[in-house]
């Protein structure tokens, strides 16, 4: 489980951010007070640094200098200033990445795991029950056979191996594939997730797909 | 200056010199004066006053025609106290000082406008930072407690926040301080990062969304784009023909000097006659007043901030047909800093 650090002064988005990120499965840690806040979060050691740069009585950027300095973790700025300097500054301080308040929680989530990834040294899960997934050849392939997938399907696939276990809501498989600019819509999804189902029945994993009603998809 | 104007201007100087001539005339030939002193004190006297009016016209023409001819050639007219040459007569003198004095006030009074204009923009600027924050913990708040009311709840703040964001954008495009940084960013980035946050009013309509062409670099500052972009979306969903499943296609097309993006949707369209217009502020239109609230301002602010950023913008549009934008970006070597 991935150790994410919130440093944020509001405290209603504080408390509704762990919230999230504790739904969507990660552990979090936050600061209350805010003295000394560098020694706090890399005392904590966090997987990523989700950083608020316009706190009370601290300069943002600096802090951010001053992690960057001493630990690996990835941080992703967050800021509602919204201004076009404030971005470059921060990137050439050393963020991952770069998100405005306010931030839609799904595409949040989205970016929290894919600079989760990059920076991950543990190489990500590729094979599934057997199956080496293959996303360059759009494959998923075991001794005995090959099951050939679309893109969409592909992308679809992936992000429920990522999540393996977990409820995947329409809406966040929705947000990966805008993300890939694959931008189908609500049938076209339904579609992409039966085939994909049945693809995966064929060669033998009948309920590799479990839909939850009015929940989401969870990969077996 | 003309000669008569300035010959109108003396006349009661030159009656009350006849008049005083006349009466030494009259007391010389009371006291039998000599009739050639008579005339030479005459042509003194006429002398004197030519050469003196003489002197005095010419200075103060070429005074008031220097004047004249740099207000015609200049641009702002109010700078003309500091382009003229300090005369040498006193009535020059005078109307400098007081070209100078008013100039000076109003200058004072302009910064006072503008301070309070800066200060204002300021204050809108905190205020939309201010009013994002309570919308974000409730767009987290919806988002971890989903039911049915929170969706509409979630529809309801992403409008809030759009026009927070025209509040901030207009505040932007109407000042001349440099917010944007023209840096080169992909159009399949900048499209489908708009497209994701807008994905849940795309689908609630039912829309789907083509792109074509989209892997091109242009100059341009990313957000303004992103809010140009966002705004052609919001007006797309406002003026969807309900006879035809609603669509939008967005596609890039490169020209050796030039790269253009077509935003293009198959709406009601744009009457003709309204089309001049829909650039301006707070024009609404035929199409404003079909139910759907209309500011007017979106697409005048949109204007604004492509003009600041050098991007030419035009539109197409038939109705009951298709509603095109074409956003121009030049291609402009100047602007690479690597």
């Amino acid at each position: 489980m991935s150790k994410i650090f919130i440093v944020e002064d509001d405290r209603a988005i504080r408390e509704e951010l762990m919230q999230l990120l504790k739904n969507s499965g990660y552990e979090t840690e936050t600061l209350t007070d805010f003295n000394e806040p560098s020694e706090k979060i890399i005392s904590a050691a966090p997987d990523l640094i989700l950083l608020d740069i316009n706190l009370p009585g601290i300069n943002g950027e600096m802090l951010l200098k001053e992690i960057r300095r001493r630990i690996d973790a990835p941080i992703i700025m967050v800021t509602s200033r919204n201004s076009a300097a404030d971005e470059v500054l921060s990137l050439s301080y050393g963020a991952d990445d770069y998100i405005t308040k306010p931030y839609d929680p799904t595409i949040l989530l989205l970016r929290i795991s894919a600079v989760l990834k990059r920076s991950s040294k543990i190489s990500p899960n590729c094979t599934y029950r057997g199956l080496a997934v293959d996303p360059a050849k759009g494959s998923l392939t075991s001794e005995k056979q090959e099951i050939i997938l679309t893109k969409n399907e592909m992308i679809i696939f992936r992000f429920l191996l990522d999540r393996q276990g977990r409820i995947v809501t329409r809406d966040e498989l929705m947000t990966a594939l805008w993300d890939n600019n694959e931008f189908i819509n609500d049938n076209a999804l339904t579609v992409n997730i039966s085939r994909l189902r049945a693809k995966l029945s064929e060669a033998g994993y009948e309920d590799a797909i479990e839909t939850r009603k009015k929940q989401g998809y969870i990969l077996k | 200056m003309k000669i008569t104007d300035f010959l109108k201007d003396r006349i009661f100087f030159y009656i009350s010199y006849l008049f005083a001539a006349g009466i030494i005339l009259l007391f010389m030939n009371v006291f039998h004066a000599n009739f050639q002193l008579k005339i030479i004190l005459g042509i003194i006297f006429l002398l004197m006053i030519i050469v003196n009016e003489s002197w005095e016209f010419l200075r103060k023409r070429s005074f008031y025609n220097d004047i004249k001819n740099k207000l015609e050639d200049l641009d702002r007219k109010f700078l003309i106290s500091e382009m003229t040459e300090y005369p040498d007569f006193a009535e020059g003198k005078f109307i400098c000082d007081i070209l100078r004095e008013t100039n000076k006030s109003m200058c004072e009074n302009i910064a006072v406008y503008r301070r309070n204009s800066a200060e204002f923009r300021e204050f809108i600027e905190m205020w939309v930072h201010e009013i994002k924050l309570p919308v974000s913990s409730l767009l987290l708040m919806c988002h971890n407690n989903r039911s049915e009311i929170s969706e509409k709840i979630l529809e309801q703040l992403m409008r809030i926040d759009s026009c927070t964001d025209t509040v901030l954008y207009y505040a932007r495009s109407e000042n001349a301080e440099k917010d944007y940084i023209i840096k080169e960013i992909s159009l399949q980035r900048a499209v489908s990062d708009i497209a994701l946050k807008n994905r849940e009013i795309l689908l609630l309509h039912g829309v789907s969304l083509h792109t074509e062409g989209l892997d091109k670099n242009v100059l341009t500052d990313r957000k303004w784009l992103g809010f140009i972009l966002g705004q052609f979306i919001s007006n797309s969903i406002k003026f969807f023909s309900s006879e035809r499943e609603p669509e939008i296609i967005i596609s890039a097309e490169k020209f050796p000097d030039r790269i253009v993006l077509r935003y293009r949707d198959n709406g009601i369209g744009i009457p003709q006659s309204d089309i001049p217009y829909i650039f301006e502020k707070s024009f609404t239109g035929e199409n404003g007043r079909l139910g759907t609230r209309s500011t007017g301002m979106g697409l005048y602010i949109v204007k604004n901030l492509c003009t600041r950023l050098g991007h030419k913008i035009s539109v197409t549009s038939e109705k009951n047909n298709f509603t095109e934008f074409e956003i121009t970006f030049d291609k402009n070597d100047f602007y690479k800093f690597e």
